[in-house]
């Protein structure tokens, strides 16, 4: 099947240097396709040269697998940028905006936007000024004035960025009930893995304006290809070959990673390395306790209070659970659980 | 005290009888006002948008050339167009020097740096990516700058009302351009400079009066309809 949005060699350049060089992409009609990336790695810029909103150093953005045009761009995709801008005037005429600035009557725009309000459970806000909106409202109203336009390709910059967790998670449940019912190929960025895994069939991971991984969303949060890859992903916990004794480098979760007191035998199915506590941090419910090796600090993550025996400066071994660590080389996705 | 008083009392009687020299001298500044905001506005709109929302070398320049604009004394433009105009100057063979033509002229000089500066920092108050969101819900480019200047409305208002205010109230490029002449190129501020310079202060608050007036109905207007437009939606919380 021919994939709807897709870039061939695409690159952008800014500030006097590329900040943005991939090779190929493309999304599929009715897929969510999530393209996760640190600050600043080019996630926005992404989006936004396949929207045609940002000029290209080279390359080529597909529609429907042809080169894509303006106009046809314009009225396939449908974005809802990072900062969501609404207009003054009331929630309805927002959510009918869309539809406005293709030129539809305001009456009709209303009248086709007004459902999807509903949707989004903004309904009760239609009558209120945009501008006094919260910020999971205002998310709301700018979702449901894009997807009231009906569009084919949809981008999604880091809806969820600054919803505290439980609007976050509310709207993250609206918008998966939303996207499975349309045939929209839809992007979504994010720095965030759990809205990768609860949105999107595929994730790409972005480093340094680079696709470095793309594939199913539960394999590429399992199975980073690489360092910077598993640091995206959670297991931020890199350790070298120096310092496990083991073939390649390993990557583990800090909630995979457990201090030993001094005395005490390390856990069955684990790998220790040994180093210095940094410090203790209690988190509510868990602690967190970062541990400095030869190799660079590792982070442990345990429930309850820090363990009798680990205080700064102590000596501890570290057990690092085999079966959830992974294994990764700087090329290739080359993947497995490290055996010690 | 006895002066002004009486100054006012003599003027309340003049524009109650509707005085017909007063009448025409303020339906001329009216209209060599508002044409001259019209024709400030139709320059001082693009260019302000061009200043606010373009990149290119020289800009900033631009933009403080804008500024500095706004605080030119209007006897400067005055001279400035008396010299363009004048019968051996650069425009003299078109002959409209002392005339209600010259006076738009030099008025619409005051008026666009001071629409072009506020225009720029009208649209530079919204927000930067304001644009690449209508673009980026389908919005053609004209589509997404129409949708910009509805958002900016009320401070591209005050910098119409700004630049009428500076046209209005100046006198001395209407002086040094218009001349004046009664019944062609009196306007209100030139006609109480001259009242005054013959001691009619009746006459020359009168016209004060008068000029103050038109100032405020113009801007009471224009206020009234933009406020009235945005603060339609109420919030209901």
């Amino acid at each position: 099947m021919t994939p709807r949005i897709g870039c061939r060699d695409l690159a952008v350049r800014a500030g006097g240097r590329t900040i943005l060089s991939v090779d190929a992409l493309d999304v599929g009609a009715g897929e969510t396709l999530a393209v996760l990336g640190a600050n600043g790695a080019g996630k926005s810029t992404l989006v936004r040269a396949l929207a045609l909103l940002t000029s290209r150093e080279r390359g080529t953005v597909l529609l429907d697998g042809r080169p894509a045009i303006r106009a046809a761009v314009r009225s396939a995709v449908a974005a809802v940028l990072q900062r969501p801008i609404l207009r003054r005037g009331t929630v309805a005429a927002n959510a009918a905006s869309g539809l406005v600035m293709r030129g539809l009557r305001r009456a009709e725009a209303l009248r086709r936007a007004e459902p999807w309000l509903h949707r989004l459970g903004a309904a009760d806000l239609a009558d209120r000024d945009a501008r006094g909106l919260s910020g999971g409202e205002t998310q709301r109203v700018a979702l449901a004035r894009a997807l009231a336009v009906g569009p084919r390709v949809l981008i999604l910059d880091e809806p969820f960025a600054a919803l505290d967790a439980t609007t976050r998670t509310d709207l993250i449940a609206d918008l998966q009930v939303v996207l499975a019912d349309l045939g929209t190929a839809t992007i979504l960025v994010t720095h965030d893995r759990d809205e990768a895994a609860a949105l999107a069939d595929r994730t790409a991971l972005l480093v340094d304006g680079s696709l470095r991984q793309i594939g199913a969303t539960s394999t590429v949060l399992d199975q980073p290809a690489d360092a910077d890859c598993a640091r995206l992903v959670g297991f931020t916990n890199v350790l070298p070959p120096e310092l496990t004794g083991l073939r390649g480098t390993v990557v583990a979760r800090p909630e995979h990673c457990t201090p030993v007191p001094p005395g005490d035998s390390p856990p069955p199915d684990t790998f220790v390395t040994r180093g210095r506590v940094d410090r203790t941090v209690p988190l509510g419910g868990v602690t967190r306790i970062d541990v400095s090796t030869d190799a660079g600090s590792l982070a442990c993550l345990v429930t309850g209070e820090a363990p009798d025996g680990i205080t700064p400066g102590a000596t501890v071994a570290v057990a690092v659970a085999a079966e959830r660590s992974r294994t990764v080389h700087d090329a290739a996705d080359l993947v497995a659980p490290a055996r010690p | 005290m006895d002066v002004l008083g009486e100054g006012i009392a003599d003027a309340l009687r003049l524009l109650v009888t509707g005085d017909s020299g007063t009448c025409q001298i303020t339906l001329l500044t009216l209209r060599v006002s508002a044409t001259a905001t019209l024709v400030a506005l139709a320059a001082g709109l693009p260019l302000g948008a061009l200043v606010a929302l373009r990149r290119f070398p020289g800009r900033r320049i631009a933009l403080a050339a804008a500024n500095t604009g706004m605080g030119m004394p209007p006897v400067v433009m005055g001279l400035f167009v008396t010299v363009l105009l004048w019968r051996s100057g650069p425009l003299g063979a078109f002959g409209l020097l002392y005339t209600p033509t010259a006076m738009i002229i030099a008025q619409a000089a005051i008026a666009t740096p001071v629409v072009t500066a506020l225009v720029a920092a009208a649209l530079q108050q919204v927000d930067p990516d304001f644009g690449t969101q209508m673009a980026a819900l389908g919005a053609t480019r004209l589509r997404a700058f129409g949708a910009l200047l509805v958002e900016a409305r009320l401070p591209l208002l005050a910098a119409g009302m700004a630049g009428f205010g500076a046209v209005v109230s100046e006198v001395g490029a209407a002086m040094m351009v218009g001349g004046n002449i009664e019944g062609q190129t009196r306007v209100l501020t030139t006609a109480a400079v001259l009242a005054t310079s013959r001691g009619e202060f009746a006459l020359a608050i009168a016209f004060g009066m008068v000029l103050l007036g038109l100032a405020f109905a113009v801007n009471l207007g224009l206020t009234l309809a933009a406020q009235r437009r945005s603060t339609q939606p109420r919030a209901a919380r």
